[in-house]
């Protein structure tokens, strides 16, 4: 008892870090959330769109600014040049179209009015220049066919409405599994740091030389002291990756509950089994506070940034996720990214995600084995 | 006086491993991940070509106009769009199982698009079949008019063959819906990769880091801070001498870590600062200032140990650079649009805003208006140091 009351001391006063890296994990999350329903019908992606409009809104430029409304996002900005640049900059909006004041009237003369466009080059921009070409060019061929005015809008808002019927195969909720693949994929980073920093700064209090030249000479079985200490921890990784199923469950409902829920949990409980090992290591190794501070931090950012905890794994580019399957982090997200698109849990579909936690369970006893042997040359050197 | 405690205040800071690990090695470190981590992440949001299939039924071979489009669209050249396979349809089922394609075309009674879930490659399959049906409803309605045009016009005379009409229609059509637009011109700026801002609040976050030297090497000076203290506050040299000679050598200590940090990310990373070369010294020379200033601010304003001051330094520091950009540049634009003032009073986005504008910006008011709000701020605060340092004067400590 007297070992794990000591724990609980060490452990307050690290509640401070664990709350923050509890915190980020939990705004990450939130932020995450889209009001999405579910995507069993087809809902075509709408590109942001900003259009400064120098003309009347009326006849073939009203219809034109109303085809972008109903296809598109249309942003709200000040119409000022430097909130514009910033819109565009910062991907608030993917295309800004200029009309020019005499579009309506060059139009019908046929005197191909020039629009100006600004995009940021990205496929939503893409996407919002094909709309953009399609207008112009049907627009064009109905002016040059009809004389009125009224005619070629009435043509053309008729032809722009016909649609084309598109069916969603897949039964999966992606939407759903995406976001929890997310919130378990950042929780890498919060499970890393936290299991990390923790147990490294309780391991470095009870290896301090006082304290631990006093343990020396007490009536306490040094193994029996050993398997407190790590049973203290152990308790302490389990209840963190408890505690962030929980928000997991809190943060998006009941519908969690399906059989990939089985498959996220245990992924992340050997994940965070491994984060203590890990945690052991450098508690063994490194005997400065400071130092380990450092070490924490890059150890947490960097297999989070390589593995595709912050970054979504498919933007990575190939030579990182190479380096990336050396480290425990791309096995763990590697099948969290797996369970999002896995439809039937069949041995043959799951075998790609036992083998993954095959591979966990395997750094998980490296690292043990380095622990082990490291501690018994020190303890050697010191006795 | 003054070099003797310049060479010593710099030897010291050099020497303290822990600072040099977080003001110079760190930095580096994160500049390292964001690179390997952000370096394909704008070329992954370019519209790729998409792999699709499409039924090939008596309906589809029968479709020339859906034929000799998609023909076009897959044709292996810049502009490709799709790649297609032309297939059965259980084949096609299957290829979408397997996610080989992210949807197929069926054409039936009328065109069926049939994919896995909702996305931007799905939208842009669903958009160019749209714009195909769209088309032959073109030709339909075009062709309808000018053929009553050409009727009326021939009042009962001979009219020849409709069929010949029917293609010239329809020439003309694909030539026009295919010929490249004129109309739309493109006036964007080149300088539009956001993942820069990222390296611009490393910058920042270098130059207030650089503050905690500015801080220890105080610290040296001050008699309740540490034991060197004591002793220089008893030496018979002036106290401003003192304090500016460590002043200088931790401003000196700071450029050294932000030129390693720039040389680091302009040659191995290859960060854009914009063109204008003096502009990039001048900002990183007045945000070095601005880190050393609050620095000696710290370490005079507040009165506890060093801990609590690293700590007030640190968390100032990463807060500065969340509301700047660094956890994600979107966090900066709605602090930016929403409350302007915070960023502006915001040391951090000063300096990171002041290299946004050298990179996006063609006028330069926006960056002069940054390197100006530095000054203020580092005076403001260099004014308050002194103003608490000042008859500063123990009998016994």
């Amino acid at each position: 008892m007297t070992v794990f009351k000591t724990f609980l001391k060490v452990l307050r006063s690290c509640k401070g870090t664990v709350i923050l890296y509890s915190v980020i994990l939990i705004l990450f999350a939130v932020l995450n959330m889209k009001s999405g329903d579910n995507s069993f019908n087809f809902i075509a992606e709408k590109p942001d769109i900003f259009i400064i409009n120098h003309d009347q809104r009326e006849g073939i430029t009203e219809n034109f600014i109303h085809y972008f409304e109903e296809n598109a996002n249309i942003v709200n900005l000040k119409n000022d040049e430097s909130a514009i640049k910033d819109a565009l900059f910062y991907r608030d909006v993917n295309y800004i179209i200029t009309i020019p004041s005499n579009f309506r009237e060059d139009f019908l003369k046929h005197k191909n009015p020039i629009i100006e466009v600004q995009s940021t080059g990205d496929y939503m921009a893409s996407l919002s220049q094909m709309m953009l070409d399609r207008y112009l060019r049907f627009a064009n061929v109905y002016n040059d066919t009809f004389s009125s005015e009224e005619e070629v809008i009435e043509h053309l808002t008729d032809t722009l409405m016909k649609t084309v019927d598109v069916q969603v195969a897949s039964k999966l909720d992606t939407d759903h599994l995406t976001q929890v693949t997310n919130y378990y994929n950042f929780a890498n980073y919060s499970i890393l740091a936290g299991c990390v920093f923790v147990i490294c700064m309780i391991l470095f209090s009870f290896q301090r030389e006082v304290i631990r030249k006093r343990t020396m000479i007490s009536s306490m079985n040094y193994k029996k002291y050993n398997r407190k200490l790590l049973f203290s921890n152990g308790l302490f990784a389990i209840f963190l990756w408890a505690f962030y199923v929980l928000v997991s469950i809190v943060l998006f409902g009941t519908s969690i509950f399906t059989s990939h829920f089985i498959f996220y949990l245990l992924n992340s409980f050997l994940f965070t089994l491994c984060a203590l090992s890990i945690a052991f290591l450098i508690g063994n190794l490194i005997h400065n506070r400071e130092a380990m501070n450092g070490i924490v931090n890059v150890i947490a950012l960097g297999s989070s940034f390589l593995c595709g905890a912050f970054v979504p794994v498919e933007y990575l580019p190939s030579f990182v996720l190479r380096i990336a399957h050396f480290l425990p982090s791309y096995w763990y997200i590697n099948t969290n990214e797996r369970l999002k698109t896995m439809e039937s849990f069949q041995l043959e579909t799951l075998k790609p995600i036992l083998m993954n936690m095959v591979v966990l369970i395997f750094f998980i006893l490296l690292f043990v084995i380095i622990t082990n042997i490291i501690s018994s040359k020190l303890r050697r050197k010191s006795a | 006086m003054f070099f003797h405690n310049f060479k010593y205040s710099l030897k010291t800071l050099f020497r303290n491993k822990m600072l040099i690990f977080w003001t110079f090695a760190f930095p580096i470190i994160l500049g390292t991940l964001f690179n390997m981590a952000f370096q394909d992440i704008e070329k992954n949001e370019k519209l790729d070509i998409i792999d699709i299939a499409i039924v090939d039924n008596d309906f589809f071979n029968s479709d020339s106009l859906f034929r000799e489009i998609f023909e076009v669209l897959g044709e292996e050249n810049e502009e490709q769009l799709f790649h297609i396979q032309y297939v059965k349809e259980e084949e096609a089922k299957e290829l979408l199982s397997e996610k080989q394609i992210i949807g197929y075309l069926i054409l039936e009674d009328s065109p069926r698009v049939v994919v896995n879930q909702n996305g931007i490659s799905e939208t842009v399959f669903q958009s160019a079949v749209e714009k195909i049906t769209q088309t032959s409803e073109i030709f339909k309605n075009v062709s309808e008019k000018k053929i009553n045009d050409f009727i009326e016009e021939a009042q009962g005379e001979e009219i020849g063959n409709y069929n010949s009409w029917y293609a010239e229609i329809y020439e003309n059509l694909m030539e026009s819906l295919e010929e490249e637009s004129s109309q739309i011109r493109d006036t964007s700026s080149e300088n539009l990769s956001y993942t820069m801002i990222e390296y611009y609040t490393l910058i920042a976050m270098t130059c207030l880091y650089g503050g905690i030297l500015g801080m220890t090497g105080m610290n040296q000076c001050l008699a309740n801070m540490s034991n060197n203290g004591k002793r220089v506050s008893v030496s018979p040299i002036s106290k401003g001498n003192l304090i500016f000679s460590s002043a200088c050598a931790s401003y000196i200590a700071q450029l050294v870590g932000l030129l390693l940090l720039f040389l680091y990310t302009i040659f191995v990373i290859h960060v854009d600062y914009g063109s204008s070369f003096p502009l990039i010294v001048l900002l990183s020379l007045v945000g070095s200032f601005a880190g050393l200033s609050l620095g000696i601010f710290v370490a005079s304003f507040f009165q506890s140990n060093e801990n609590t001051k690293v700590g007030i330094m640190i968390s100032f520091t990463m807060l500065g650079c969340v509301l700047s950009g660094m956890m994600g540049m979107t966090l900066k634009y709605v602090i930016d649009k929403n409350m302007p003032l915070v960023n502006r009073l915001n040391p951090v986005n000063m300096i990171t805003d002041g290299f946004y504008a050298l990179y996006y910006y063609d006028t330069l008011n926006r960056y002069y208006l940054n390197v100006v709000s530095l000054l203020l701020f580092s005076f403001l605060f260099i004014g308050i140091s002194t103003f608490c340092l000042r008859r500063q004067r123990y009998d016994s400590i």
